[in-house]
């Protein structure tokens, strides 16, 4: 085993390469093994040698799931990463210093001005409590570290812990090579790194484990029908509540599962058994989470787990019925009477329920799963954030790669043998296959689901292989392989002697498998160095000589703010940044990335899409002190607030009707240069994006005022602002940050009825003290 | 028809009868206890139509204590019940000791709630 | 050596003594004068006599001496400047257009007195002060029926106006009995300004127009919407006076009299010496001007400010308001001081209740809503420094364990809770004895 752990040190890509292979085809390896590990455990059985291999090999895919993950920390530097990670961050910290209580009851007044944000209510703190707890482990053995780095290496962590899952769910679904390959697939999954790199200190980090776990420990329970795995269970699912809203998806699938069980003739006791504890007692834990609440028993997400709860429970009386009645016309009569009974008080209740507003309707976000073209027309909030678009086919091959092709051949596998356990893993994986279609961050959730599926066609597929291969070098080289041969194997050979290729076809096939899944190590390996490692607060391109720029600029500015700017400033941006200019910045917020009023950002959206005096009111009203823009024009940053643009007109719109798109658009098209819209060209994002950047030659050849994002010359480069002045910018420009000006002391310019309002007060005043 | 309909329950309720009187004493001192859960559920929810959902934590920790316990014991029944086949391999004592844990977790979760 | 001791104690008191314009002391003390014609530091004596009597000093200087400036090392010299210079189309030295401005923003007084043939220059510093003078320069406000009676007939130029604004703390709590002596140049507020305000008014019956030439068209400035004095509080209570006339601060419509055509009274004395004088002392801050110190909140019982409410809170919020009467901070007594307990709108407006000694105080609760709130004062009153004061605090929902405890009509469901707690407890007696 020494031997075998020295490549994955050495280098993660060959690490990879080698530890699948070694997993898909223990019986094949162990031969090859057996010379290395030499006398010490030549002594072993067959059994314990099998038993050493497999721990191995988990422990090899536990590390290297770890390792593969650290490509961000040695990129760039330990640091979290993207927008959400800083306010989890943030969160954190506060928790590591003043405790799970002050946490708890936390009222953040630094964002969402004026209103602030209770956030002990209104996030899931499954993240943070780990984090924390992982903290004060460490601190009381005496490592001294700091909280930022526990949260880097949170999300490798759990990844890591999640191959063990999937090693057991693997081996609860199929059998125990299945469940190493599904544990060494997907610890290099494109898909998971995507959301579990180094840095990414996210909920899902941590909730793809918990998922995971909450499945495989309820197909523990479906399967023996104990009570202790459905409590187990119940407390998986509560861990998945307290970290990431997509919990949703588990109190969903598996009623569905149930149900689907149900029609197909499968209810057993134990399913009874498994689900209804399960249920109960998940929900009572999840109740827990002040987040959740009492949305199990009030938001329609949740009514179809209570809906298959009540029916196991008709289900069962039946059953019981049945069991007690040998006469079965009685039994029909009894079938119709309550039947009847259980769907009129159960249509009833969920009529009245909803007719109340007692049960609340479907949320704007599980709408749009159901019908991916919802959000678009309806909740521009939604639609506007990418993660939240349909997926490309693209992606789809980027993060899964050949899993993609493997995953058809897994179905098959699975209906060709079917038990409640596939019928489970096959339900988990087309249901999220086709979430993931709908939302591009639900591809996460689909990721553990088609690894496993893969893991059992590659598993069979290689499994069948080798029995035909060995099967044939048993007769020809017999003695040359030691034991190990199943009975299976060699009756199978006998049978398949007749056919002359199938060695050769045999080790052909064999070898091409090697070749697709090394390939897909050197994939995964490449997208996670080169997409999915990137911080994206750390912008790297490539220089004109092919080295390596590395742009600072959105720690430079959140940096700027706060050391230069008063304690209590109030800075507006588009939510984007939020979390970024409360974590970094230190800054009170007018609206950040917990999108939860729609109105306060629509006010921004406003704001941003206005002409500069009506602006100046909103910023007034909403006491801003600093405005913060990204832009990318010098540096062809693409995701800059320009290009956001639309969506603030779109969000402002949908709230304050006096925003119209199409005053935005030429001919329906978005354009910054000469042939733009007049309101565009006016408005006070325009203005602040490309304040003085008319002076500026961004490129050899070009016209000053070029922006490179869209490679325009830009259409008015002569801005003048009146309201607001420039205080800051970055050096690549990416942020620039204004100062919103006192009113002027001389002047009082205003909205006419505010003007009007003044001046009928002023009279009254005279009145009053004539 | 509404006639052979209350005979059909007649019958039905008689050979019930009969045939629960040969389930073993301890799966009827099961029901028994499933029985008091769901009746006190139902004063419950009887209570809370009256009153209104006020402090709904209680009410919803009182119904589901009543819920959770009446659920729980069903499952014990089921795999004590040496007529499921299913559970043959589970021993009586086993299945009660992981019903005994599930109660210990659900009544200290209720105590969380309950307040 | 006593003699030497004293100049020491002195020296120290210096930059005391220096800085005479500070918040403890708002009155204007060294004031710049800025003239056409050094000859109208007599004929305007009884006025200039009248502020150097109060205490003020006063630098003459010619408008286009080379060395005057408003400031030196970053410091101004001079708390209040007058313009006494309306034909000037340049200063000398540092100032222009830019400077005078700086100078008000930085919360200075300025006093200015324009005539016909205004210069651009001082009609533009009008002009940022809210107010625009008639375009045309000859022209003149002409009024024939309430123009001041002479021995010639003349053209109705010379106005007797006694329009005034009504507001004691702007011209003083004597009636001015006789009008005011006007003759110059009329001028509107720009209706975007609200802070500028009329002081003397012409009558409905006024317009101006060159006085030498026919009437070809429409009057571009006709009737009351005329204005003949006016004065601006800027935001940071620095004052400006602005009048179309010089001449009637002079010796000469001081001492006049002045009958008011159509009227039988003839006036010993025309009201421009009362009228002036008091406005100059509004001006220079020595009235109407107040303070608010030591804002204090605190919960209802407790002495400390916490650094957060809870909803429901009681609350106690106070502010002292003080004003300055020339020499000392007196308290100020109102009963329409009002605070409000804002957050996008006020959620809490009260009145205060004041003991007449400057303080001024109330009680209320917290509403039953958190975010980021702010104490709000607002007081804008005429002729009165604005007060704006706010000062925000967070106001956050209850804590786990603030909540009420024990709800008796939960009781049931307690009981149904312990109960089934109780039953597990036999059940399980009963089950494992049973076997």
């Amino acid at each position: 085993m020494v031997g075998k752990a020295e490549p994955v040190n050495g280098s993660v890509k060959s690490g990879s390469n080698q530890s699948i292979p070694a997993t898909m085809q223990s019986p094949l390896k162990k031969s090859d093994l057996i010379p290395n590990l030499s006398l010490k455990t030549l002594k072993l059985k067959t059994k314990q040698q099998e038993l050493l291999i497999r721990v191995s090999i988990l422990c090899l895919v536990y590390v290297l799931a770890f390792i593969t993950r650290l490509f961000s920390v040695l990129r760039y530097e330990s640091m979290i990463h993207e927008f959400d990670p800083y306010f989890n961050y943030r969160t954190t910290l506060f928790l590591t210093e003043k405790g799970f209580y002050e946490f708890w009851n936390w009222f953040d007044s630094e964002s969402w001005y004026p209103l602030g944000r209770i956030i002990g209510g209104t996030l899931y703190p499954g993240l943070m409590v780990t984090a924390a707890i992982i903290y004060w482990l460490l601190r009381f053995l005496r490592f001294a570290i700091h909280i930022r780095e526990v949260c880097v290496l949170t999300a490798p962590f759990f990844a890591s812990n999640t191959t063990l899952v999937a090693y057991f769910f693997g081996k609860e679904v199929w059998d125990s090579g299945a469940g190493l390959v599904a544990a060494a697939l997907i610890a290099i999954c494109p898909g998971y790194i995507s959301r579990s790199v180094a840095g990414s200190y996210d909920n899902e980090g941590v909730a793809i484990f918990a998922l995971l776990l909450t499945f495989y420990l309820f197909v523990k329970a479906v399967n023996t029908g104990s009570l202790a795995w459905a409590l187990a269970s119940a407390f998986a699912y509560f861990y998945m509540v307290s970290a990431w809203g997509g919990y949703v998806f588990i109190i969903n699938l598996i009623p569905l599962y149930v149900l689907v069980l149900l029609i197909t003739g499968r209810y057993s006791m134990r399913l009874y058994v498994a689900y209804n504890s399960m249920y109960v007692l998940g929900m009572l834990l999840a109740m827990q989470i002040r987040f959740v609440g009492f949305q199990h028993v009030q938001s329609g997400e949740h009514m179809a787990a209570m809906g298959v709860f009540f029916l196991l429970q008709v289900f069962f009386f039946l059953d019981w019925v049945k069991h007690l009645l040998s006469d079965t016309k009685l039994f029909q009569a009894f079938l119709r009477i309550t039947v009847t009974t259980a769907i009129g008080v159960g249509a009833i209740a969920l009529g009245v329920g909803m007719a109340s507003g007692y049960i609340s309707p479907w949320t704007g976000r599980f709408y749009s799963l159901l019908d991916p073209t919802y959000a678009k027309d309806h909740i521009p909030i939604i639609a506007s954030v990418s993660e939240h678009q349909p997926t490309a086919w693209s992606s789809f091959m980027f993060d899964f790669h050949i899993l993609l092709f493997l995953f058809p051949a897994g179905l098959y596998f699975c209906f060709k043998r079917l038990s409640d356990a596939t019928i489970f893993i096959v339900m988990y994986g087309l249901t999220s296959m086709y979430f993931a279609g709908v939302m591009v961050r639900l591809i996460l959730v689909a990721t553990p689901a088609v690894c496993l599926i893969s893991a059992i066609a590659v598993s069979a597929t290689i499994k069948n292989l080798t029995l035909v291969a060995r099967a044939k070098s048993k007769v020809t080289q017999t003695g040359s392989v030691r034991g190990s041969s199943s009975s299976k194997g060699s009756s199978k050979a006998s049978l398949d002697q007749s056919q002359p290729f199938q060695r050769n076809g045999a080790i052909a096939l064999l070898l091409g498998a090697f070749y697709l899944l090394s390939k897909y190590a050197t994939h995964c390996t490449w997208v996670t160095s080169e997409a999915y490692s990137s911080p994206s607060i750390v912008l790297a391109a490539r220089g004109a000589h092919g080295n390596r720029v590395i742009f600072d600029d959105y720690r430079e500015a959140y940096f700027w703010l706060r050391k230069n700017t008063p304690p209590d400033a109030k800075v507006m941006s588009w939510w984007d940044y939020g979390y970024q200019i409360t974590a970094m910045g230190n800054r009170t917020v007018i609206v950040d990335n917990n999108t939860w009023n729609n109105t306060h950002i629509a006010t921004v959206g406003r704001a941003m899409s206005s002409y500069e005096d009506e602006a100046y009111e909103i910023m007034r009203s909403l006491d801003v002190d600093y405005v913060l823009v990204v832009f990318g024009g010098v540096t062809g940053y693409s995701s800059d607030d320009i290009n956001k643009f639309l969506w603030m007109v779109r969000i402002g719109g949908g709230v304050f009707p006096v925003i119209k798109e199409p005053d935005y658009l030429v001919n329906g098209e978005y354009r910054v240069d000469k042939g733009a819209a007049p309101k565009m060209l006016n408005c006070l994002m325009y203005k602040l994006s490309y304040y003085r950047f008319g002076e500026l030659t961004t490129e050899y050849g070009k016209p000053p005022g070029y922006d490179r994002a869209r490679g325009v010359e830009i259409g008015n480069k002569d801005i003048k602002l009146e309201y607001l002045e420039e205080a800051f910018t970055t050096s690549n420009w990416i942020v620039r940050i204004y100062k919103v000006k006192p009113p002027n002391n001389r002047w009082e310019r205003t909205m006419f009825h505010i003007y009007l309002g003044t001046v009928l007060r002023y009279h009254f005043q005279a009145m009053f003290h004539s | 028809m509404a006639k052979s309909t209350s005979k059909d329950a007649q019958a039905l309720f008689h050979s019930l009868r009969s045939a629960y009187a040969s389930t073993p004493t301890n799966l009827k001192i099961i029901d028994l206890y499933v029985g008091f859960a769901v009746f006190t559920a139902l004063i419950q929810v009887v209570y809370m139509a009256v009153v209104g959902s006020f402090p709904f934590n209680s009410f919803l920790s009182g119904l589901l204590s009543c819920i959770g316990t009446a659920v729980l014991a069903v499952c014990l029944r089921i795999q004590v019940n040496k007529e499921n086949k299913e559970f043959k391999d589970l021993a009586p004592e086993r299945a009660f000791a992981d019903f005994v844990l599930c109660n210990l977790v659900l009544h200290l979760v209720i105590m969380n709630f309950l307040g | 050596m006593p003699k030497l001791a004293l100049f020491l104690i002195l020296i120290h008191f210096l930059p005391f003594l220096c800085t005479s314009f500070s918040p403890e002391n708002p009155s204007s003390r060294r004031v710049l004068v800025l003239l056409d014609d050094l000859a109208l530091k007599s004929s305007h004596s009884v006025y200039f006599k009248s502020l150097q009597s109060r205490g003020f000093e006063l630098d003459f200087k010619l408008a286009d001496d080379p060395k005057i400036g408003l400031q030196r090392y970053g410091q101004y010299l001079y708390d209040g400047l007058i313009l006494f210079c309306p034909t000037t189309e340049r200063f000398g030295g540092s100032i222009d257009l830019a400077a005078i401005l700086d100078f008000v923003d930085s919360g200075h007084d300025l006093i200015i007195a324009a005539d016909n043939n205004a210069s651009d220059l001082i009609r533009e510093i009008a002009t940022e002060c809210g107010v625009d003078f008639d375009e045309d320069p000859a022209a003149m406000v002409i009024d024939h029926t309430s123009y001041a009676v002479s021995e010639t007939e003349g053209d109705h130029t010379l106005i007797a106006s006694d329009d005034f604004i009504k507001s004691n703390v702007l011209l003083g709590s004597e009636k001015i009995e006789a009008p005011v002596l006007f003759q110059g140049i009329g001028h509107s507020l720009s209706p975007a300004n609200s802070l500028v305000l009329k002081v003397l008014s012409a009558s409905p019956s006024a317009y101006s127009a060159n006085p030498k030439s026919k009437l070809s068209s429409p009057p571009s400035l006709t009737g009351s919407a005329i204005s003949l004095v006016s004065i601006l509080q800027a935001r940071n209570n620095a004052r400006i006076l602005i009048s179309g006339s010089l001449v009637m601060f002079s010796n000469r419509f001081f001492r006049s009299g002045v009958q008011k055509a159509g009227t039988p009274t003839k006036h010993e004395k025309s009201g421009n010496e009362q009228f002036l004088t008091e406005l100059s002392k509004w001006v220079f801050h020595e009235r109407g001007h107040l303070k608010a110190v030591n804002i204090q909140h605190h919960k209802d019982g407790e002495a400390d400010e916490p650094s957060m409410y809870r909803i429901n809170d009681d609350l106690v919020y106070s502010v002292e308001i003080y004003e300055w009467s020339g020499r000392s901070w007196e308290p100020y007594v109102a009963d329409d001081v009002q605070v409000q307990f804002y957050m996008m709108s006020p959620y809490v407006l009260k009145n205060l209740s004041t003991d007449k000694k400057g303080r001024y105080f109330t009680a209320f609760k917290v509403p039953d809503v958190y975010g980021v709130f702010q104490f709000k004062v607002e007081y804008q009153r005429l002729g009165y420094t604005s007060l704006s004061l706010s000062k925000q605090i967070p106001v956050r929902p209850y804590r786990h364990n603030e909540y009420e405890r024990f709800i008796p009509a939960a009781y049931p469901y307690y009981g149904a809770a312990f109960s089934m707690m109780a039953g597990f407890f036999i059940f399980t007696a009963v089950h494992l004895y049973n076997k």
